[in-house]
């Protein structure tokens, strides 16, 4: 892993110095032969050299390695830019269609996330930026089916959730996940345009959702959705003690160790109703505070929230169906690692502005329905969202070197 | 030996000349010489190799089917990529083979009297320098498979043996979709 990291560090470099050098002292040659020798071709070369553009150089070095244990794209902090794009297999896809189309992506995204154009890429150019790139590869059912692979119970729709459920079969289900994340936006699309183009005879795109975050994010500037709420504040420690809540271990199947699940909804914002809500109230419905996103009783963004709490007339200070009360985990298990992005597809239905809600999780069933079951029977919150997407995806292993994506799923 | 290629092409054959001279450092790990090099496998001691080298792909409805142009179909596709000599003297490309194509040529395109651009048979060959290379490339210089005996699947590989001046050299090329590169072939243009 760190030696595939070390040459495409290599790589970008040597693209971006020494050749362009070259071609600059060639182009001198060219011009000045005859006229320029001596020490004035020193002296001409010296002011030939550009100042080095820092900007781009950092760009082109944020390269984030592609092998390993496990994909890239979910323990790193969210880019600001990504876009989730589902697929269909065509019609009699078999497991030879699986395997190459598998094939394929490993190659482009090895590529791709080291700032180099896939093979068949005419725009390499497009490519040259990595700014951060990851992409994350999920598999449906019917994947595992093909490929003659043990099904983890769990990849399947999610239950329905009758009481706030709208879904739309365009934003639900499909075969393949792509997770594209990136910090320049046109690094997003091109590596989206030339992941599903070249694997176009094998399957077809069945929805894209793209989604940005705070660009500016750091301290002081939190995640926020479009509601305005800090987003995304309570995680699992998955580089530490709660690992195993994101990571498929022993107990899952074979081909799956290493790898986790993504729960994909996309749900929509009735900003028009929520524009007549007075702020009080606002958070009152999720149980924080707008400004610094802490409990609404006292403290910080990270201090936990005291659910016993009572005002002076009796009531719970965190009312009862309070998004936060009703999504606090009953059980140390109830937990998952989420990536949000928010959307804005600029007009069309009420549902054009919202959340692609994103979790992470070793278990879909186990650790993240019972929190939407209660969330779906009681939440302040459901008055503005409405989910219009829904969709579950196994999150294949990392490739080791010299692995295809998923190829434990042949074994 | 001609063939015609649209304007559309030309454009494209800019942009990858652009392309190539800002990308072309990646290393060669899609394809290994196998048998030129003695056996060693290492790329320093092969006499020819092939850097991000691919096939087009053909899918199987495609072969057998009426071309375009009403004659017969000529299931036919393309190797690309950049030819790197390591060696201290030039190596000629003189021709190649492939157990899934019929006949396999060595192309280039050129500008005919008229402005169009045409592909046509190399004279001579391909010349790759000592110590440099040779691009292989949609609108440019390609190895021509031809009279294809199995569809080239997108995700698979296909081995390509090119005779050389070094003696043959054969590599496994991974098979990629392109949608590019649809120029029809006519080995007899007075036969249509």
């Amino acid at each position: 892993m760190t030696r595939e990291h070390q040459h495409t560090d290599g790589t970008a470099t040597a693209a971006s110095g020494p050749r362009r050098r070259t071609v600059l002292l060639t182009g001198l040659a060219g011009a000045g032969a005859g006229v320029v020798t001596g020490a004035g071709a020193a002296v001409a070369r010296e002011r030939a050299t550009p100042a080095p553009d820092l900007r781009l150089e950092r760009a082109r070095a944020s390269a984030r390695p592609f092998r390993g244990e496990h994909q890239a794209g979910i323990l790193e902090a969210p880019p600001p830019y990504a876009a989730f794009v589902a697929l269909d297999l065509h019609a009699g896809a078999d497991r030879d269609a699986v395997r190459r189309l598998l094939t394929v992506w490993t190659d482009d995204i090895e590529r791709l996330t080291a700032g180099r154009g896939p093979l068949t890429d005419l725009e390499p150019e497009l490519a040259a930026v990595p700014a951060s790139l990851t992409v994350t590869v999920g598999v449906g059912p019917r994947v595992v089916g093909l490929a003659g692979a043990e099904r983890p119970s769990w990849l399947a729709p999610l239950p329905a959730f009758p009481q706030i459920d709208k879904l739309l079969a365009e934003w639900s289900g499909g075969d393949l996940l792509l997770q594209i994340c990136a910090e320049s936006p046109t690094t997003v699309s091109h590596a989206q345009r030339r992941l599903t183009a070249g694997v176009a005879d094998l399957a077809a795109v069945r929805w894209v959702q793209r989604g940005f975050r705070e660009p500016f994010e750091g301290p002081g500037v939190p995640m926020r959705n479009l509601l305005g709420q800090v987003d995304g504040t309570v995680q699992p420690d998955v580089t530490g003690l709660d690992a195993d809540l994101l990571w498929v271990g022993d107990d899952g199947p074979a081909w799956l160790r290493g790898g986790s699940s993504v729960v994909v909804r996309r749900i929509g914002m009735r900003l028009d109703a929520w524009d007549r809500v007075d702020r009080l109230s606002r958070e009152n419905a999720i149980g924080r505070r707008l400004d610094t996103g802490a409990p609404v009783t006292g403290g910080r963004v990270d201090t936990p929230a005291d659910l016993e709490a009572t005002d002076e007339l009796g009531f719970h200070v965190v009312d009862d169906a309070a998004h936060l009360r009703r999504a606090h985990a009953a059980a140390p298990h109830e937990r998952f690692l989420r990536r949000p992005y928010s959307y804005d597809d600029g007009t069309g239905p009420e549902t054009h502005v919202g959340l692609v809600f994103v979790a992470y999780q070793a278990d879909p069933v186990r650790q993240f329905v019972p929190v939407q079951r209660r969330l779906a029977e009681m939440d302040l919150l459901n008055l503005w969202t409405v989910p219009v997407g829904s969709a579950v995806f196994a999150v294949l292993p990392g490739a080791r070197s010299g692995e295809v994506l998923g190829q434990a799923m042949f074994a | 030996m001609h063939q015609t290629i649209s304007a559309t092409r030309r454009v494209a054959l800019t942009t990858v000349l652009a392309a190539v001279a800002l990308g072309a450092g990646g290393c060669g790990t899609d394809t290994t010489d196998t048998s030129a090099s003695g056996g060693s496998g290492t790329p320093s001691s092969a006499a020819l190799v092939l850097d991000d080298g691919w096939v087009k792909s053909v899918d199987a409805p495609r072969m057998g089917a009426p071309s375009p142009a009403g004659g017969m179909s000529m299931p036919m596709s393309a190797m690309f990529g950049t030819l790197r000599n390591p060696t201290r003297s030039d190596i000629t490309v003189t021709g190649g083979s492939s157990p899934v194509a019929g006949t396999v040529q060595l192309h280039e395109t050129v500008k005919t009297a008229s402005g169009a651009m045409q592909m046509q048979e190399k004279k001579g060959g391909f010349v790759v320098p000592a110590g440099g290379t040779f691009v292989l490339q949609p609108g440019g210089n390609h190895v021509m498979l031809m009279e294809l005996t199995a569809a080239l699947t997108n995700g698979s590989t296909v081995p390509v043996t090119l005779t050389t001046s070094a003696g043959p050299v054969t590599f496994t090329v991974p098979v990629r979709a392109f949608s590019g590169g649809n120029e029809t072939y006519n080995p007899s243009p007075s036969s249509s």
